[in-house]
């Protein structure tokens, strides 16, 4: 028998208290690790989101989005103010421009249906009646086969030909498989536009119906043909690092002005982690929470233990015991009370980590698409255009983040265990300091 | 031997000031079981615990064979009291969740004892006293009061200290198992050359002891057969 015995049999002293602190420390220790899993998920959700995202930047002319905003484009000299920049490792530049049926033979594939009537009648406000025929889009860009430039966005597969390299000032074009569906294209087709005859040299989808409508020619095509010397409505940077990312944002940013929007694929997910970002704050409140109310329950049962065993304190230092091998018996017994709570704990939170993980996801999603629907309410196109994007790019990544899978690992059983004993030990810091204080020859004149 | 000179004990509180003991002074020699008797309050238990070190005097001093106790600091203190002193209380203050063998070790542990030869120890200090090898298995709740005094006894001898204090030893016991627990007592002062302070309101055991000294108010107010008074 030794003091660490000693303290672990006092454990066991009191049968009914035992049972009740540990299912009270239990449940704490336990909802604590829950907290720890989800945010770990949550982490781990975040960095799969960010590393996915990619380390590019936008620039836009300022106030555009698609066709619709105003402005002017940004011009070939504004790019090669920041074209040689440190950490950039590719600039892939993109002009659109939208061919009515006087200036193209194509005829595009769209149909207007309920959405796109809606849209147009906001513009011909007051005419129920009205014929429209869809424009073909055109895009001309240095990087055909990244569609990251696309206002339709996607993933760019080659169908049939081949791509154009570069920026030739060659009348060639890559088109969609649906306009070239639609208009009877296939490689070696030619069709008119601006006047001049292009030559298709491939034929492209991209997973989307918007961007599967177009037409990629080689920029500097498209901006002689359509009189825009110089200019680009799209810049995508690539950078060599995502540390990097933000800093290189910023000094574009102040470089290029007030002429342009510059954001990075970083600030676009911010929106969509919000939510997750949220869970992350609210786990480790509610962890330090728990903790500080295992501490508290401890501390106070240590207070009462030990005002109980005042007495046989006050025994064992007249028979030669030294207060710090008093309060280390109580330490340990603090601390294997704190243990076998931790061993229900890590059952408990084994058992509630997915399912506390999931209400937290879900109730901070779903509040987060309402925040964000309230936001498309405001009424204008420009704005109604702006959530168009942000909910095509920004809904399928919400809904992906819904699935965050909580995993109860050995290191969350470690962690477990550190904070019991963790618990233990600041619990009895108090307990401490009334041992010290009891004096024996009161012990004895107590008799 | 033990040596109190001139030993004074105040106690200071806010409204009041209280003298415990007063310019107290007596040698009692190794091996003699003295009794102290008085009225409650008089001022025993606080003699006691500066004899055993659990208390510092006003003024005066303590010597318990050739060390001065009462200059001592707290790790001091500590280790006189581990090694030297022995405590039987009243209620015999056995610790409820350990065996009668456990708690003899006790003393042994804080002692630094090695812990191999801790059991044979308080397994001979317990048989000295009259348990056999069962009882000294049982837990304090299970033996009966004289047993449980026993226990506290083998646990106050179990180190071999100089000086053994016992605060009303048989005050909670029958007068049968008192007597015995006296004979135990004052046959251990003899044995082991180990001298017994008891504090009691027993007559007969201050009758029957080698030394008897009467406290009232503080102060002594008669000596005993071989007291040395100064």
């Amino acid at each position: 028998m030794n003091v660490i015995s000693r303290g672990i049999k006092n454990a066991f002293r009191n049968f009914t208290r035992l049972v009740a602190i540990v299912i009270i420390v239990g449940i704490v220790i336990g909802l604590s690790l829950a907290m720890v899993v989800a945010r770990q998920a949550v982490d781990s959700k975040i960095n799969q989101v960010k590393s996915n995202v990619g380390t590019t930047i936008t620039i836009q002319p300022a106030g555009i989005r698609g066709f619709s905003g105003s402005g002017n484009p940004l011009t070939q000299s504004q790019i090669n103010e920041i074209k040689n920049f440190q950490h950039i490792t590719s600039l892939s530049e993109s002009l659109n421009a939208r061919l009515n049926s006087s200036q193209t033979n194509l005829v595009a594939d769209v149909n207007l249906n309920n959405f796109g009537r809606r849209f147009l009648q906001n513009q011909f406000s007051g005419n129920s009646s009205f014929n429209f025929t869809p424009p073909v889009t055109i895009e001309g860009t240095n990087d055909p086969t990244n569609l990251s430039n696309s206002i339709g966005g996607g993933t760019f597969k080659l169908q049939s030909g081949s791509s154009f390299n570069g920026n030739p000032n060659q009348d060639v074009a890559l088109v969609g498989t649906n306009l070239a569906t639609k208009n009877n294209l296939t490689t070696g087709s030619t069709f008119k536009a601006y006047g001049s005859t292009f030559k298709v040299i491939g034929i492209y989808s991209s997973g989307n119906n918007f961007s599967n409508d177009q037409i990629i020619i080689p920029l500097l095509a498209l901006q002689n043909l359509s009189s825009q010397p110089n200019t680009v409505t799209k810049v995508i940077v690539g950078v060599d690092s995502l540390s990097n990312i933000d800093a290189l944002t910023s000094k574009i940013s102040s470089t290029l002005g007030s002429s342009a929007d510059v954001t990075n694929s970083i600030q676009q997910t911010q929106n969509a982690l919000t939510p997750l970002k949220n869970i992350q704050t609210i786990s480790l409140y509610s962890f330090i929470g728990s903790i500080i109310a295992a501490a508290v329950i401890i501390f106070l049962l240590m207070i009462m233990i030990v005002r109980e065993r005042r007495k046989e304190i006050g025994v064992l230092k007249a028979i030669g015991a030294s207060n710090s091998k008093i309060i280390l018996q109580f330490v340990i017994e603090a601390i294997t009370l704190t243990l076998l709570g931790s061993i229900v704990g890590i059952v408990f939170g084994f058992l509630a980590s997915a399912p506390i993980t999931k209400v937290l996801v879900s109730s901070s999603s779903s509040s987060g698409t309402s925040q964000s629907s309230g936001f498309g309410s405001s009424g204008s196109n420009i704005n109604n255009l702006r959530n168009h994007f942000n909910h095509q790019f920004l809904g399928g990544l919400r809904s992906n983040l819904i699935n965050v899978h909580a995993i109860v690992g050995w290191s969350i059983v470690i962690e477990g265990v550190a904070i019991a004993i963790g618990i233990g030990i600041l619990g009895s810091l108090a307990a401490s300091s009334i041992i010290a204080k009891i004096r024996p020859l009161e012990v004895i004149r107590t008799e | 031997m033990i040596k109190v000179t001139k030993l004074t004990r105040i106690f200071k509180t806010n409204s009041e000031t209280v003298k415990a003991l007063e310019n107290i002074s007596f040698t009692i020699k190794d091996g003699t079981f003295a009794s102290i008797v008085g009225r409650s309050g008089s001022g025993k238990t606080t003699l006691l615990g500066l004899m055993g070190g659990l208390d510092k005097p006003t003024s005066g001093s303590i010597s318990v064979g050739n060390k001065e106790i009462t200059s001592m600091n707290d790790s001091k203190l500590i280790k006189y009291r581990s090694s030297k002193i022995g405590f039987v209380f009243q209620s015999y203050n056995l610790i409820p969740n350990l065996s009668a063998l456990e708690n003899v070790m006790l003393p042994l542990e804080f002692n630094k004892v090695e812990s191999s030869q801790r059991q044979n120890l308080a397994k001979e200090a317990l048989i000295s006293v009259g348990l056999d090898e069962n009882q000294i298995k049982r837990k304090p709740a299970r033996l009966s009061g004289g047993q449980q005094q026993r226990v506290a006894i083998a646990r106050a001898i179990v180190t071999k200290p100089k000086l053994v204090l016992a605060d009303e030893p048989t005050g909670n016991l029958d007068s049968h198992t008192a007597k015995v627990i006296f004979k135990l007592l004052k046959d251990l002062a003899k044995s082991e050359n180990t001298t017994i302070i008891v504090v009691t309101h027993d007559l007969e055991i201050a009758k029957n002891s080698d030394l008897t000294f009467k406290i009232e108010d503080g102060k002594f107010i008669k000596g005993g057969s071989n007291a040395k008074r100064s």
